[in-house]
């Protein structure tokens, strides 16, 4: 449990600055959707003249723009980037933070098992992507109600918030799981946001050339659209099962790697 | 009873040498010297022995437990401190070795302050305004604060005045007394002749030497020194039983083990204007264990 504190503690100054950023990220799409709102319908018939591999590009997809809902559906995959991006720099830093800060000749020395110390970060990790998950669910209710004009849209954010954990559940495994096999403490972070990055732009690429389609199975971002979601009826079984299969197979990584490899002191 | 038992213990990082079929053993309540120059695998058989690096082949028990099997049992008893100290440097020192004695099932408050104290360590600063010689410090102290029963030390000096050196040794002589086995590395022998009982010499990765202390120490070696009215043959004292010999004009000086007779003998035959024979300092006798080869003129 000590670890799990420390860890909570060393976190805390990071997960209130991302709080604050969520917060700006979501009160600027209200400031640009208000504007939107104000100009009606001509919004719209503007916004459909853009031709629909750029929308796909940035989200808009097939969003009604005019509601908030749909407006928030098309933030929503910038939301989603920011979270995965959090989820995974946390997974990589809190493993190889150790090696990279040389502490792992104090931590690794005390009479606690390396599976011991990792269940104790992953679950600190847990943590701070569920208070991330949960303020950007309060923020959104709170600050989406102002413009929703009676339309209840609760239950539509609840929804994509619950996708949202599981993508960042998967990008926190896969960080954890890069730092446990890398040898190279310092490089683990770029390598973790090198792979989101890859995996953000085949997505994009994805819907832009239908003719990719076979690759969603590959990359998480496709796994949770809010299109998908919010118009085609909730999340999809065999994504879900997907998602739950790269947690465990990246789970059993962490703990399988870090436990056989020398540590780097 | 041995409380370090390590049976051809080998690391290859690759295909570089570690260490190479290193074994020894560390007797309950000695202090044990683990001497040799920067490279030669000292690190690297501690860090094997603490299980933060696996052994490619070889096996080490402490307390009579295999070293990677039972490390978080063996660790309970266990105080290190490592070559480089590195802590959270956001953390205050306080808040450090209390974190580090949360780890242990005892209460460590009283031992901490005390050893603060002892240490001259404020427990308020932030780690990253410490110096190196007050981060060593705080290794020291969190070290020491559970009262283990093994205390591995690596390069344990580097960065501290000579007075905290001295107050450092104070304290490990006393843990000693009360019953702690001292494992500790050096590069510096002349600390490790103060405390050792019993030291190994590692070089290239592999151990060359295990001795009593006091068998070095007393190891024939004398270290001659003469001064000649008129030079003599450079080749003239090139016989076995010398080493490090070094001839300057007219003084010569060299390392001598073997019948002091013969060797007295031998310098009866030259001309001689003074003449000193002292105990030779282990720097002196470890020399050409440290050199590849032994430079001659």
């Amino acid at each position: 449990m000590n670890i799990f504190f420390r860890e909570l503690k060393a976190h805390r100054r990071s997960l209130i600055l991302w709080s604050v950023a969520i917060l700006f990220m979501i009160a600027s799409a209200i400031g640009k959707y208000s504007a939107y709102a104000e100009s009606g319908q001509s919004m719209n018939e503007l916004l459909s003249q853009i031709p629909k591999s750029l929308k796909a590009v940035l989200g808009m997809g097939d969003f009604d723009l005019t509601k908030v809902s749909g407006f928030y559906g098309m933030f929503y995959l910038y939301i989603v980037l920011m979270a995965a991006i959090h989820a995974s720099m946390l997974g990589a830093n809190i493993i190889s933070k150790e090696e990279r800060d040389k502490t792992a000749e104090f931590l690794m020395v005390k009479p606690v098992s390396r599976s011991k110390i990792i269940t104790a970060k992953l679950l600190a990790s847990l943590f701070n992507i569920i208070v991330f998950n949960l303020v950007t669910l309060l923020l959104s209710i709170a600050l989406l109600e102002k413009y929703s004009n009676g339309e209840d849209i609760t239950g539509e954010i609840f929804l994509l918030m619950v996708a949202m954990f599981f993508l960042q559940l998967m990008f926190l495994t896969i960080g954890t799981g890069i730092a446990a096999v890398s040898k190279q403490p310092k490089a683990t972070a770029s390598v973790a946001m090198a792979l989101l990055l890859v995996s953000f732009i085949l997505s994009s690429a994805i819907n832009m050339y239908r003719d990719l389609k076979f690759l969603k199975y590959i990359t998480p971002f496709q796994y949770f659209e809010a299109e998908k979601l919010l118009n085609q009826g909730g999340i999809e079984p065999l994504f879900l099962f997907l998602s739950f299969g790269i947690i465990a197979v990246f789970v059993s990584v962490t703990y399988g790697f870090y436990k056989k490899r020398d540590l780097s002191v | 009873m041995n409380v370090i038992e390590m049976k051809n213990l080998s690391k290859y990082y690759g295909k570089s040498r570690g260490i190479i079929d290193v074994s020894f053993n560390v007797e309950e309540g000695e202090i044990f010297g683990f001497i040799g120059p920067n490279g030669a695998g000292k690190s690297t058989t501690i860090r094997t022995l603490l299980s933060l690096i696996y052994p490619t082949s070889g096996s080490a028990t402490i307390f009579g437990m295999d070293c990677i099997k039972s490390a978080p049992e063996i660790a309970k008893e266990i105080g290190y401190l490592p070559s480089e100290v590195f802590y959270y440097d956001k953390m205050k020192v306080l808040d450090l070795l209390k974190y580090s004695a949360s780890f242990y099932q005892k209460d460590c408050r009283k031992r901490i302050m005390e050893l603060a104290e002892i240490m001259d360590l404020d427990l308020k600063k932030r780690i990253d305004d410490l110096s190196f010689g007050n981060k060593k410090k705080v290794g020291i102290v969190q070290c020491l604060l559970h009262e283990p029963k093994l205390i591995i030390l690596d390069e344990p000096t580097s960065g501290l005045d000579p007075l905290m050196q001295q107050k450092f040794f104070e304290l490990l002589l006393e843990e000693n007394r009360k019953g702690a086995t001292i494992l500790l590395s050096s590069h510096v022998l002349s600390e490790v002749q103060r405390l050792c009982s019993r030291v190994a010499i590692i070089k290239e990765g592999k151990i060359i030497r295990l001795e009593k202390m006091s068998n070095l120490n007393e190891d024939s070696y004398k270290k001659f020194k003469l001064e000649l009215k008129e030079a003599i043959d450079k080749g003239y004292f090139t016989l076995s039983g010398i080493s490090n010999l070094e001839i300057k004009d007219k003084t010569i000086s060299f390392l001598f083990k073997g019948n002091l007779n013969m060797i007295l003998k031998k310098i009866s035959n030259v001309d001689i204007f003074n003449l000193w024979i002292e105990e030779p300092s282990l720097e002196e006798i470890f020399m050409h264990y440290y050199e590849k080869e032994v430079e001659r003129r």
